[in-house]
Order: structure tokens, then sequence, then C-alpha cells
């Protein structure tokens, strides 16, 4: 893998693209309680989305030229990426055909929820993003240090995001008479958390994993593959979550259940 | 036992494990119906708890008998005791919660799901299909390469190697269609004549009178055929595709064998949906009666749900394989046709069969835990199951037959010896009519109730997929004008194919059309033309490319007279068949049902369909005892049989464990048959 920018270059880059993350998100909040456009808050998502894909997923990566040598280990990392690439965009058709579901099924109305528990953890998976991004590239230049604090951060993000929305968010709708068999707002709401909510779980067990062996050392600056790998479908998860906010939070007219 | 032959071993074990199966079953459902014993009933010796504990412990036993405590054997094993401990868990969790805690059919529907998910799950560690990620999760090398013990037993385990596997998914693919097919002949058999005959009210097993039997039959035919087909391919590409690339295996080897083994515990749940009660909506399973059939509609949901992970990932391997594994030289329009093809297919089955998955997923939870997405009465839309459904399920055609069309273009050559005329277009052709097969799915909701402006688009857009496959119709007649034609087994049923999807093509824009279509819905119009399309396009380039890559596999060639029987014994029924299908179809014979009244006068046709439906099956058997008899007894052929200039001819057969000995170059055409001085491939140790 050839690293032409220095650590402190992208770390810094890292930064950059949280901010105008943080930044987006708000104004996505803003534009949703001031003026509910619906066509600028999916641009702002597709904007967040691709900052994410390129900036934190690399995506450009699969484009980079690997050498020849079909044994080479750049070339088998090359091959590896495009494997993990082809399952994203086959795991993207599952919430694209959610979002289609919520689409048809609620249009322009959404479920009642609790907004400053929706922004929370919005802002917890980011900010578990920007910190994965680190760990990823303090790794990739053989900084084992900042690699295991920087995922150990991440992982802690995530179980906050997933307890969040599992055993915080759940419950809190659901004493709202907002329940799976309450109607079909209820159903597409828990449909669409519990599957990514299922996706994090997965990315969790991933950082697992690789926390444990980045401890025992078995990553370098050269063979890192899994954190790379980890580190994407983490993004990845994010990026799900990018569209899948707006969708349920903000686009719409909330729908208050009957008492 | 030990100097017993081992499938005799095998069949004893099965007899043995399926009467002692029956016989806990029977306990099972006694202990269960009579409350712990607390009540007498009777003993249902016709319920679906002894039926499946004795297909489940046979099969085992079966295997058992076979090569012993190992492979198949274990993952079977872990299946029945994973789908056992997922089931009680589920029950556990019930009296906490104070539900009720059996059901019907020993467990409640929710812990048959739960336990049918473990069970596949426990399979795929049995058999061992996770051991090498896991190792990989603990940090732990795993061996580069995969060594085969020589021997049968090799395929019954799992392997690594990409020859291994094609030929693990072409058996159990040939198995499928058998079972398959058999539950064709037995519907068929009652449709024979009007009125009913043996599925009738009276009929009583696994908790299903003869109609709901015969619309069991009826819908797992439907989707134990797709599986089938799905592994047909799997089969051919993964043992091809490499061989033609120059790759030593597929891109991904251990994801190659999780795909093919996560297919087999998937079986094992469409099958257990038959014992279960059974389902009633045919292979499709609309909404509102799927909310609302047996259990056994749950198996169904769920058996697809993981087959459909063999095919996604499958696809994910092929493409990844095509893109990096290519020999020096093989640019991308030097790539065989039958690559382009299985990419082409792969495209489709990577992405939109996450779709089938999703709208299954959302009928079950909508049965689970009341999630009212197809519930009108809460809010939701039936008809979006529809379309959902259908993103996948039509362009699943292209999955099945874009292989076939591609074994046709690769085979025609060699047996004309002329060059594939319009290389290009035909390879354009296959990625065409998979892009275009993305945007037609709604010509199967006409009648559904749809916003009535979508009919007509729709329609446009259905009717463009002719382009790309008349390009590929014009390709095959042009290879054959004045070609130099041999007629072995494999090029007569490439003929054979190319004349049936002909068929099939033509009979399929009245169906595309809005103003037919409106009358042909739902009739036996759509079941010819629907089996014309696969024959043509599957089964018969699933034949012709058996007989033809057999003595890669094995050193040796099938049969020509059988093959030739086979063929004429096959083609001319096949004909008939859907020709009379599609004469009754027009006349207003109903698809989907048991029976049909007297006076529409359809009796005598039906009588001919069933015939030669048997005479297909009987054909289909011939090939099946030519196959299992050729591999140790046929005739040796170890040179390149079909005087192909595709590499794998090159070198000897059976291919070695590491394919070529000596790496290849791609110097020229691909299909330059007949064209002095032309060479396709030169090898490493070749001047």
């Amino acid at each position: 893998m050839s690293h032409t920018q220095d650590k402190s270059t992208i770390m810094r880059q890292g930064v950059l693209i949280f901010i105008y993350l943080g930044v987006l998100t708000a104004l996505e909040f803003f534009i949703a309680i001031a003026f509910e456009n619906v066509p600028l808050l999916v641009l702002v998502a597709l904007v967040k989305g691709g900052l994410v894909l390129y900036y934190y997923m690399h995506v450009y990566r699969l484009n980079e030229n690997d050498g020849s040598d079909p044994h080479s280990l750049a070339y088998k990392t090359g091959t590896n990426r495009l494997g993990l690439w082809l399952f994203l965009l086959s795991d993207a058709f599952v919430f694209g055909g959610l979002m289609v579901a919520r689409v048809n099924l609620l249009g322009m109305t959404r479920p009642h929820l609790n907004q400053t528990l929706g922004l929370a953890v919005t802002a917890v998976l980011l900010i578990s993003s920007f910190f994965m991004n680190r760990g990823e590239t303090a790794m990739a230049h053989g900084d084992r240090k900042g690699f295991l604090l920087n995922t150990s951060i991440t992982l802690v993000l995530a179980l906050a995001f997933l307890l969040g929305v599992v055993a915080v968010e759940w419950p809190t709708a659901s004493h709202e008479r907002l329940t799976p068999a309450s109607g079909v707002a209820g159903a597409v709401f828990y449909m669409m958390t519990g599957m990514h909510a299922f996706h994090v779980l997965t990315g969790v067990l991933f950082l697992i994993v690789i926390l444990r062996n980045g401890a025992r050392g078995v990553y370098t600056a050269e063979k890192h593959w899994a954190v790379e790998a980890a580190a994407v479908y983490w993004h990845f998860v994010d990026v799900v979550w990018i569209f899948f906010y707006p969708a349920l939070y903000l686009i719409g007219a909330a729908i208050q259940l009957a008492a | 036992m030990k100097n017993v032959h081992p499938v005799l071993r095998g069949l004893l074990m099965l007899v043995v494990g399926a009467l002692v199966g029956y016989g806990v079953g029977l306990f099972l459902d006694y202990a269960v119906q009579s409350g712990f014993f607390a009540n007498a009933t009777e003993l249902r010796f016709n319920a679906p708890v002894p039926g499946l504990f004795s297909l489940l412990i046979g099969a085992t036993m079966f295997f058992f008998g076979l090569v012993g405590y190992r492979g198949v054997t274990r993952g079977l094993v872990f299946q029945v005791v994973g789908t056992l401990a997922g089931g009680l868990l589920v029950t556990g969790i019930r009296a906490s919660m104070g539900l009720s805690l059996w059901g019907g059919f020993l467990f409640t529907e929710p812990a048959w799901v739960l336990g049918g998910l473990v069970g596949a799950l426990a399979f795929l560690v049995g058999v061992g299909a996770v051991t090498d990620w896991w190792k990989w999760a603990l940090g732990e090398p795993t061996s580069e390469h995969h060594h085969d013990e020589p021997g049968f037993e090799k395929y019954f385990g799992v392997s690594l190697d990409h020859k291994v596997i094609g030929v693990q998914y072409t058996v159990v693919a040939l198995l499928l269609i058998s079972v398959g097919g058999l539950f064709a002949l037995i519907f068929r058999t009652e449709l024979a004549a009007s009125q009913l005959q043996f599925l009738t009210t009276s009929f009583k097993l696994f908790d299903q009178n003869g109609l709901q039997m015969y619309n069991s039959l009826m819908s797992l035919h439907g989707m134990i055929m797709i599986v089938s087909i799905l592994l047909g391919i799997a089969g051919i590409m993964n043992y091809v595709v490499p061989l033609l690339l120059g790759a030593q295996d597929m891109a991904f080897p251990r994801m190659n064998a999780f795909s093919f083994w996560i297919a087999v515990p998937a079986a094992v749940l469409l099958l257990a949906s038959l014992f279960l009660g059974g389902f009633d909506t045919g292979w499709t399973g609309y909404p509102p009666l799927s909310a609302r059939a047996p259990v056994g509609m749950q198996m169904f949901f769920l058996g697809v749900f993981v087959a459909g992970w063999s095919s996604i990932l499958g696809g994910l391997n092929i493409i990844a394989t095509s893109l990096r594994m290519r020999a020096r030289g093989m640019i991308a329009f030097r790539m065989p046709i039958l690559v382009w093809a299985s990419v082409a297919t792969s495209l489709i089955s990577l992405t939109a069969t996450q779709l089938i998955g999703l709208s299954f997923q959302l009928v079950m939870f909508q049965r689970l835990f009341g999630m009212g997405f197809f519930d009108p009465d809460k809010g939701g839309n039936p008809v979006l199951f529809q379309h959902l459904f259908w993103f996948y399920s039509h362009p699943a055609v292209y999955v099945f037959v874009l292989p076939g069309l591609g074994v046709i273009s690769e085979l025609l050559p060699v047996f004309v010896r002329k060059p594939l005329f319009g290389y290009k277009w035909v390879a354009m052709s296959s990625l065409g009519i998979a892009l275009v097969g993305f945007m037609v799915w709604a010509h199967h909701m006409f009648t559904s109730g749809m916003n009535e402006y979508l009919r007509v688009p729709f329609m446009y857009s259905t009717l463009l997929v002719a382009v790309p496959t008349g390009v590929k119709f014009f390709s095959w007649v042009a290879t054959i004008w004045k070609g130099k034609i041999r007629t072995p087994t494999p090029m007569l049923f490439v003929l054979g194919g190319i004349v049936v999807f002909l068929m099939g093509g033509l009979s399929g824009p009245p169906n595309a059309t809005v103003s037919t279509d409106l009358h042909l819905h739902d009739t036996y119009f759509i079941v010819g033309h629907f089996h014309d399309t696969i024959f043509g396009g599957f089964v018969f380039p699933f034949f012709a490319a058996i007989y033809y890559w057999f003595p890669k596999a094995t050193g040796r060639r099938m049969s020509e007279f059988w093959g030739k029987v086979h063929f004429w014994l096959m083609t001319p029924s096949f004909f008939i068949l859907t020709l009379g299908m599609m004469r009754i179809g027009l006349l207003g014979m109903r698809r989907r049902i048991a029976d049909y009244d007297p006076t529409m006068g359809f009796d005598f046709t039906h009588l001919i369909l069933t015939v030669t439906g048997y005479l297909i099956g009987v054909s289909v058997l011939i090939f099946i005892i030519n196959f299992f008899h050729s591999m140790k007894n046929g005739e040796k052929a170890e040179g390149n049989l079909w005087e192909s200039r595709s590499p794998e001819w090159l070198v000897p057969s059976p291919m070695p464990l590491e394919n070529y000995e000596h790496e290849f170059e791609v110097v020229g055409e691909p299909y330059d048959y007949g064209l002095a001085g032309s060479r396709y491939v030169k090898f490493a140790n070749e001047k």
C-alpha cells in the first residue's frame, strides 16, 4: 500500500472532514425544523455520505495501481478490497430496499420520536467514525499505541450508539405507544433501526477482533488488511445512518399516536 | 460393515436412520399432543414431526454410512442439534413470559424459525466452512494451499479447490432437480384427469389434506427448481471460469466453499417446509396469504433467505475472480463469452438477491412480531411486497439463463469450426440483458392493482430485452451458417437449447404486452412460456456443459449412445409439454390449481402433458445413471476430445490440482476456429 501523504496531514484532514460532517449535521437539523425542505435534506445527506466514502472509506483506493504480480501482497490486498466493496454494494441494496419501504409506506410522514436522542446517537456515531479513521491511519503508519487508543474509543462509542438505540430509544418509543405491532410507522421504525443495529453489532465484533489481534501485535504498517476492512465496514455503517437519520427523524410530518 | 460398498452401507444406514427418526418423532409428537402423557391421545402416524425426523436422521445416517462422521455428516448432526437447541431456547423464553410452549408440530412458530436459523448456522460450523475464518479472528495462521486427500470422500467435506466445489454444486443441483421433478410428477399425475383422484380431501399427511399437499408440492417444485438452477449455474461457473481465466483458484476460496455449503442447510430448510404443514402460496409467497399460511411458510422463507447468501457470495466471488485473476494478455475483449455471461449473471445475483431476502424477511417479521408492512389493517401495503419481490425475481430469470446462453456461445464455435459471429456484440449483450433486466420487474404486476401509469413504461422496457437477446440469436445463426457442423451429444443439447429458447423468447412478448397479458396472466400459457425459457436457457445448456466438460473433470467421457437417447427422448417430449401448456393456457386453463372443469375439454391434453412429463423424468434418470456410471466406467478421454482452442483442453484431463503447470498468455482471439495459423493462448513452456 502506498502512502504518499504523511501521517499528520492525514490526521489533520480527518479533523477537517469531521468538522464538515458536524456542521452539515447541524445544518440538516436546522433545515428540518426551519423549512422542511426535503430535496435539500437529501442533498446534505448525499454530501455527508460522499465525504465519508471518499475521505474515511478511501473509495479511490479501488483505483490504485497495485502492480502486476498477482502473488504480491499489494495485489492480494487489492483483490480483498474489491471483494469488500462488492459486499458493501450488495448490503446497500438491503438498506435501499428498506428506504423504498419507508417511502412507500410512510410517504411524507414520520414516526414521532425523541429528537434529542436521535441527534445524540447520530453525533456519537459520527464521532466514532472520526476515531476509527485516526485508528486506521495510526496502524497504517505503524503506530500501534495510537491504533489501540483510537480504536478503543471507537468501540466505546459504538457500544454507546448500540445501547442508545436499543436500550434507550426503543423503550422510549414504545413507552409512547410506538411498538413493532402498533402500526406501519412502528414496523418501519423498528425494522430500519433494527437492521442497522444488527450491522452495528457485527461491526462491534470486528472492532473487538482487531483490537485483540492488534494488542497481540498481529498487524504491521505493511500488513493490516483486517484493520482496513473493519474500518471501512464501520464507516459504511455510519454512511447508512447518515441516510436513515433524516429518513426517520427529519423528513415529513410527525404522526402523533392516539392515546 | 468394512467390506460393504459405501453406497450400500449408506443406504442401509438410511433405512435405519429413517426408522429411528420416525420412532423418535412419533414419541415426541405423542408426548406433546398428550400434554406430556397427561391425556390419552392417539399416535399420529402421518403427523409432521415423525416425517421430519425421519428425513433428517435418515439423511444424516446415510452420509454416516457413506463417509463416516466427518464433513457433511457432522454438519447435519450439528444442524439437527442446533435446530432443537434454538427451538428449546425460544420455548424457554416463552416459558418465562408465560406464553404457550408447544405448537401443533412440537415447537411453536417462533421456536421453529429461530431453531431453523440456528440449525443452518450450526451446519456451517459442523461441516467446517467457518473454521479458517475463526482462526483468522483469533489471529492464527492458516495454510494458503489446501490439499485434498484422493478418493471420493473429499467431495463430502469442505474443500477449497474450485474444481471440487464445482462438482459438489453440480451434484447437489442434480439431486435437487430430481426432487423438484419428482414433486412435479406427483401433482402432474393428479392433473392427468379432471376431478380429484388421489390428492383428495380425505388424503391426510403432514397435517395437510390432498389439496393442501398439491399446493405445497406445486409451490416447492418452483422454489426447489430455482435453487437447483442457482446451484447448477454456480457449478458450471465454479468449475469452468477459473480454468478459462488461467487462474489457480477463485479469488476467495474459503468464501467459495462457504457459498456452497450454506446452500445445503438451505435445501434442508426448504424440504422441511413440506413436512411442517406445507404452504399454499406458490413460490412467490405473496402476502396476505403468506401472512397466515402454516409454519411451513416460515421454513420456506428461511430456506430461500439462506440459499440467497449462497448466490450473493458466489456472485461476488465470480466478479472478483474475473476482474483480478485473468491470465496475461486477457484484455476484456479477449475474455471467453462464458466469463462475460458469468460476470453479468453475478452482478444481478450480488445485488438484487438482497431484495427477495428482504421481502421474505419482512413477511417473516410480520408473522412473528405483528409488524404490519403488508397488512392493510395497520396501514401496510401488499403491493409493496410484490415490488420488492419482483425486483429480484424478475432479474433472477436472467441469472438462470445468462450462463446457459454463455455456454451456447462458448460451445457453438467448437462444433461448427467457425469463429463466433460478432464476438464483441455477444459479449456486451449479456451485460445489456442484465442491465435492462433491472428495469422490467413490474410486468409481473399488470393485474396487481399497482398504479396504472406504470404499466406502459414497464411494457416497453420488457420488450427492450428482446434486443440484446436478438443479438445472441443473430450471432448463433450466423455462426452456424455454412459451418462444418458436428453433432456429438453436447452439440445436440446446444442446438436444442437454441430452438427451445427461441420458443420461450417468442412466447414472451404476448405476456409483456399489457393488453394481451390481462388475458394471459395466471394461465398455463405463462407456465409454458416460463418452462421454455428455463429449459432453453438453463436445462439444455446445463446438460450440454456437463457432457462437454465431464471428461475434463474425470478423464472419461459419458456414453454417447445414452446421451443421444437422453436428448431424443427429452426434446420431443418437452416440445409437446410446453406447447400443450400454452394451448390450454390460451383457452383459459388457470395455473396453480389442482382440478379443472371437465366440460372445458382439457382432459386429453392434460393426459398427454402428464405422459410427456414422465418421459422427461425417464430421460433425466437415464442421464443421471449415465453420469454416475461414466465416472468409473466411461471411455477414457484424456486429450483434447472436442478439438477446442480453449486453454483447459490444451492440458491433459483430468485437470491437475493446481490447474495449469505452466501459466499461459493470451495472444489472439478466443474463437478463431478454422483460421490458419491463429492461436488463442501460448503456454510459458512453448516457443
